[in-house]
């Protein structure tokens, strides 16, 4: 094939998917950044704003410390499945990664429903333990902090089963052999084996679900309580109640740069240990 | 993997496989908790339900203000899927197998929803749709469920057209196919299971999506998981139960066919 055929192939293989990009994923961000600096008056006054309204400064707080709780933990549960995953002949963790990809792809609002249900002042948790105890049992469990944790968190495991599972596998069974031969035990062999060659994984798991919970919207709304909300409540929030877009634009751009802040190291640690390269 | 066989390690699997188990438990539970509600009486919201009936499954599907919300969803889906695929799959296939200028760049930015947040994207496509003057229509919420669904397409049509024997197509050019013919007669015939499960996960993406879509939606474009959305927020009541039940089986099914296709299965999910 010659060359002006290529490019006249390339044309007509990537210039719709090019058109979408340059018409609905770019001029959104574009939109926002606009927005948020009043159009071509270039002020800053919105970022002034948001930097000494206390009500973005906990709502910041807030979404730091959930984010990074709820990401660090739930990749530490992936790790737990993953690591049994990856024990696994071949054909039964076909079958059991139906348990992961099911909740995976199922409608946040199904698990958020589904939360309220359990954790509930009458539900079936509390059930369970006025139960046991013998006595009416109604602790708060949602509509405030633990609610969104657990719902947080429970969305986002099997988000990072995936990256760690692909890490652990990718470990040569002789390693493990070698090992296992030179008389370490188990706690040693996942201390000096398993958890360092499953790093990219790891820190891949972790980055996305950090992420993936600081821009959480759904949960936080119907899980946690008036004081829990997170950033991206607060962009609804300006942009539903009180219609004011610069400031929600503004509060977008800083939750964009937070991202690119925590992403671009890693960014980097991949691309230096080439790893990952058609990844995300 | 490791061949030794004495009691310490024995029970330190145990005691992993005890803990995975108790994880998937977790993950299952609240899924399965929501099907025997979806089939309790209409009138109250209770674990396990008192008696069973199909009652809840009717109001979803028969009263109007559930049913054109869902019929909604499932236009808009089919539709974002139809768009998705017509110009990812190309795309997909021509990122995996050749180096272009701007390669970079271009897959960046389709492979951008997978790190700006949604709500932010909401907002951006939000200001966008209100500029071009096409708030609230139903081809504002296509257009941006498209924007979600394409880098997923892409994704997976690139891991399978990676796994194909290139000489393939090197055969069909040499034989004088131009590269549209060899696209069509060569690679998408081997890239069937790809593309079903990426079809499938497109339609899924766009029918579950809800935060794009509660910024985007007018009074007349209100999705099955908008409508669902403000009913968990302001009243939670029974009907919930069977549209979860709903959503979830379109799940599994969408599940049990891409692994049965197990190429284009997903392994990197992210919503």
């Amino acid at each position: 094939m010659n060359r002006s055929s290529t490019i006249g192939a390339q044309a007509i293989f990537m210039s719709p998917a090019v058109l979408l990009a340059a018409t609905i994923m770019l001029p959104p961000l574009f939109f926002i950044l606009y927005t948020s600096v009043h159009g071509t008056s270039l002020s800053l006054h919105e970022y002034r704003e948001i930097a000494s309204s206390s009500l973005f400064r906990r709502t910041l707080g807030t979404t730091l410390v959930i984010a990074v709780a709820s990401s660090v933990l739930s990749v530490f549960l992936a790790f737990i499945v993953a690591v049994h995953l990856a024990r696994q002949t071949a054909r039964r963790r076909t079958i059991l990664l139906v348990l992961v990809l099911l909740p995976l792809w199922t409608s946040i609002l199904v698990k958020c429903f589904a939360f309220t249900i359990i954790l509930g002042r009458d539900g079936i948790l509390n059930g369970i333990l006025s139960w046991l105890f013998n006595t009416k049992i109604q602790l708060p469990l949602v509509l405030n902090r633990i609610g969104l944790f657990v719902g947080l968190t429970n969305s986002l495991v099997p988000i990072a089963v995936f990256p760690i599972l692909a890490s652990v596998l990718a470990i040569d069974d002789s390693v493990y052999r070698a090992a296992s031969i030179m008389g370490a035990k188990p706690a040693r062999i996942l201390r000096t084996i398993t958890i360092p060659l499953s790093l990219p994984g790891i820190l891949a798991g972790l980055f996305t679900t950090f992420v993936y919970s600081l821009g959480a919207y759904i949960v936080p709304s119907l899980l946690g309580g008036p004081r829990d909300q997170m950033l991206s409540n607060l962009v609804d929030f300006y942009n539903r109640q009180v219609l004011d877009w610069p400031r929600a634009a503004a509060i977008s751009v800083v939750l964009l740069a937070m991202i690119s802040v925590f992403g671009t190291p890693l960014a980097f640690w991949r691309q230096r240990k080439g790893i990952g390269g058609a990844r995300v | 993997m490791s061949k030794i066989r004495d009691s310490h390690s024995q029970r330190y699997r145990v005691f992993g496989t005890a803990l995975a188990v108790i994880i998937y438990i977790g993950l299952l539970a609240p899924l399965v908790v929501t099907v025997p509600m979806a089939f309790g009486p209409a009138n109250t919201l209770a674990f396990p339900p008192q008696d069973y009936s199909l009652d809840l499954f009717k109001i979803f599907f028969f009263t109007s203000g559930w049913r054109g919300p869902l019929f909604e969803s499932i236009k808009i889906a089919l539709a974002a899927m139809a768009i998705a695929m017509l110009t990812g799959v190309p795309a997909g296939y021509w990122i995996a197998r050749h180096n272009f200028v701007g390669k970079r760049l271009v897959t960046g930015v389709i492979m951008s929803p997978f790190v700006v947040p949604t709500v932010v994207a909401a907002l951006g496509l939000y200001l966008c749709f209100s500029y071009a003057g096409l708030s609230g229509t139903m081809i504002s919420l296509v257009l941006g469920h498209v924007t979600v669904a394409l880098p997923f397409v892409v994704l997976m049509i690139i891991a399978g057209v990676v796994k194909l024997d290139p000489n393939l197509e090197f055969g069909a050019e040499l034989m004088g196919a131009g590269p549209i013919r060899m696209f069509v007669t060569v690679v998408l015939p081997q890239l069937i299971p790809s593309l079903v499960s990426s079809a499938l996960f497109a339609f899924l993406i766009s029918f579950d999506e809800v935060v794009i879509s509660s910024f985007l939606a007018g009074p007349n474009t209100i999705t099955l998981p908008v409508k669902m959305f403000g009913a968990l927020q302001w009243e939670v009541s029974p009907v919930i139960a069977a549209v979860s039940s709903f959503l979830m089986a379109v799940s599994l099914l969408v599940c049990i066919v891409a692994i049965a296709l197990r190429r284009g299965a997903p392994l990197e999910g992210e919503r």
